[in-house]
């Protein structure tokens, strides 16, 4: 029903998180519940921060369903996660140490979202990646 | 509770206060100001934006003493900021007393008895990231913009809430109780002139409007001043740092909204307690000191070593007992969905110029009120410049 469209741009260290700012005021304007926020927050800092990171740019989507459901989708245009299982595990990082200076790349982004989030659907090639979390109102 | 008011007469209409009210609380209506109570968060920033004197903050008056069979002073520790040295704080209270009070208490032990306490909350608990509750701007700006975060803040009291309970204790019904307030947001914690009847402060006085009678006051004599540590500590930020790490004090409103964004993230992990104050340097950078907070700090840290006051004993339950809850009921998010897209479908044809031309401070707020149907599209100076040039 609601749906808007944010570009990323590779290495743009010094925006990142804006998307993220953004997101989280649009929802906070709809009321949604304090806990709930919390969680879409979290994740879509996480998820920001490593299209940042790992990937070649691409554009993060905010969706709300028509029965208010929050949906993020970060869809990248590669170079895809090798080892996907790998980047699940806590603590497992492939961040390249411009990253690590800025404080990124603690290994913690995915498995975090997962955590947080309600539905969690991954899709990976050399193409790039997709990322579609939800959060159940 | 609103605390700013507004002078027609005065105002030429610059729009300052529009632009830099950080809540978008102020309107430009048939050319006058006009303040949402829902937005206002009492910072005060449009009073000390303003030129012309058009908008400011008053508390009670001193003719309130006659009121009462005795009148009781609360003395924040903030105000002595303005003192190089231990005598001149003892002056100044000697000044305070010449106002007609009955008796001066000093807040300082009060505030001890927070900022300990708050010690002890770190030292027993574990749970995640506390938010300090001593200043009313960053209250106000939790309720109101940062909602997720009301969980995180600590359920204290005021220390001038703690000290008011003593004194009404001690005299009852009888007694006045006073409270000199440094900022305009300290004003709406007295039942007059703002109407927090909950409270036993009866009057908030205004220190900036009382300026003049006690520079007069003063002279050589001297009165009794009960300094603590740990309430000098909690009044001016940079003193009361710990570097250990786990404890973070950020002042000033832009850092502090940095910090609440943060938080929001969960992005300041090692962060255990959170202390903000809306003024710089804490609350001896409050708008109604007449000081500064760059001399005040250097004067705290000199007023630090002789204070020898113990801060009041409190047990937790004691201290406990601040709410800070949202004041509006939460909207049906679908319902609010369908007017934030509306909202967007309007702002789309604004110019995005945040000009404030309209007398709304963004194009946002414009389009906000054109879906409520206060305004119109051609209400927009720019759109009917181009109509023109069109036509």
């Amino acid at each position: 029903m609601f749906k808007e469209v944010y570009p990323i741009v590779r290495d743009d260290y010094a925006n990142a998180g804006k998307v993220s700012t953004h997101v989280k005021g649009v929802l906070k304007q709809l009321a949604i519940p304090s806990d709930i926020l919390r969680r879409i927050a979290v994740a879509c800092y996480e998820a920001e921060i490593n299209m940042i990171i790992h990937s070649f740019g691409g554009e993060i989507m905010l969706e709300i369903s028509d029965e208010g459901n929050v949906y993020l989708s970060f869809n990248d245009n590669g170079p895809g996660i090798e080892n996907v299982e790998k980047a699940l595990t806590p603590g497992y990082s492939t961040a390249s140490k411009k990253a690590r200076e800025f404080g990124f790349g603690a290994g913690m982004g995915l498995p975090n979202i997962k955590r947080v989030s309600d539905s969690f659907e991954l899709n990976t090639s050399s193409k790039g990646t997709r990322l579609r979390i939800g959060f159940y109102i | 509770m609103r605390v700013v008011t507004y002078t027609l007469h005065k105002c030429v209409k610059c729009m300052r206060c529009l632009k830099t009210c950080p809540c978008e609380a102020i309107t430009i209506k048939d050319e006058r100001v006009q303040i949402s109570a829902q937005k206002c968060i009492n910072c005060g920033e449009c009073i000390s934006a303003c030129n012309h004197s058009g908008l400011s903050a008053k508390g009670s008056t001193l003719v309130d003493l006659q009121n009462y069979e005795r009148s009781v002073c609360l003395v924040p520790s903030s105000i002595y900021c303005d003192c190089a040295s231990q005598l001149e704080a003892k002056r100044l209270n000697a000044a305070l007393m010449k106002l007609g009070f009955d008796e001066l208490v000093s807040l300082s032990c009060y505030e001890g008895a927070v900022y300990q306490k708050v010690n002890d909350l770190l030292k027993e608990n574990d749970k995640g990231l506390y938010i300090s509750t001593f200043c009313p701007v960053v209250n106000e700006m939790i309720e109101k913009q940062y909602p997720m975060l009301l969980d995180n803040q600590i359920d204290f009291e005021y220390p001038a809430v703690l000290a008011a309970r003593d004194v009404r204790k001690k005299y009852g019904k009888a007694a006045g109780i006073f409270l000199l307030c440094e900022c305009p947001a300290k004003l709406t914690l007295g039942k007059y002139p703002y109407g927090n009847m909950q409270s036993e402060i009866d009057h908030c006085l205004s220190i900036v409007d009382l300026f003049p009678q006690i520079n007069e006051n003063k002279s050589d004599d001297e009165a009794e001043l009960e300094l603590c540590q740990e309430g000098i500590k909690s009044v001016a930020t940079s003193l009361g740092q710990r570097f250990d790490a786990q404890i973070l004090s950020v002042n000033g409103m832009d850092k502090v909204r940095k910090a609440l964004e943060l938080s929001e993230f969960g992005l300041l992990k090692e962060v255990r307690y959170l202390s903000l104050s809306a003024c710089f340097n804490g609350c001896i950078g409050g708008q109604f000191l007449w000081g500064n907070p760059f001399n005040g700090r250097i004067n705290m840290h000199e007023l630090l070593k002789s204070a020898n006051r113990k801060p009041k004993e409190y047990t937790l339950e004691e201290i406990r007992g601040f709410k800070n809850e949202p004041k509006v009921q939460p909207k049906n998010m679908l319902e609010q969905l369908h007017s934030f897209m509306a909202i967007n479908e309007v702002f789309d044809h604004l110019p995005g110029y945040d000009c404030g031309a309209c007398g709304y401070p963004s194009c946002r707020s414009m389009a906000e009120a054109i879906v409520e149907g206060t305004q119109t599209l051609h209400d927009c100076k720019i759109i009917r410049k181009r109509g023109q040039h069109a036509g």
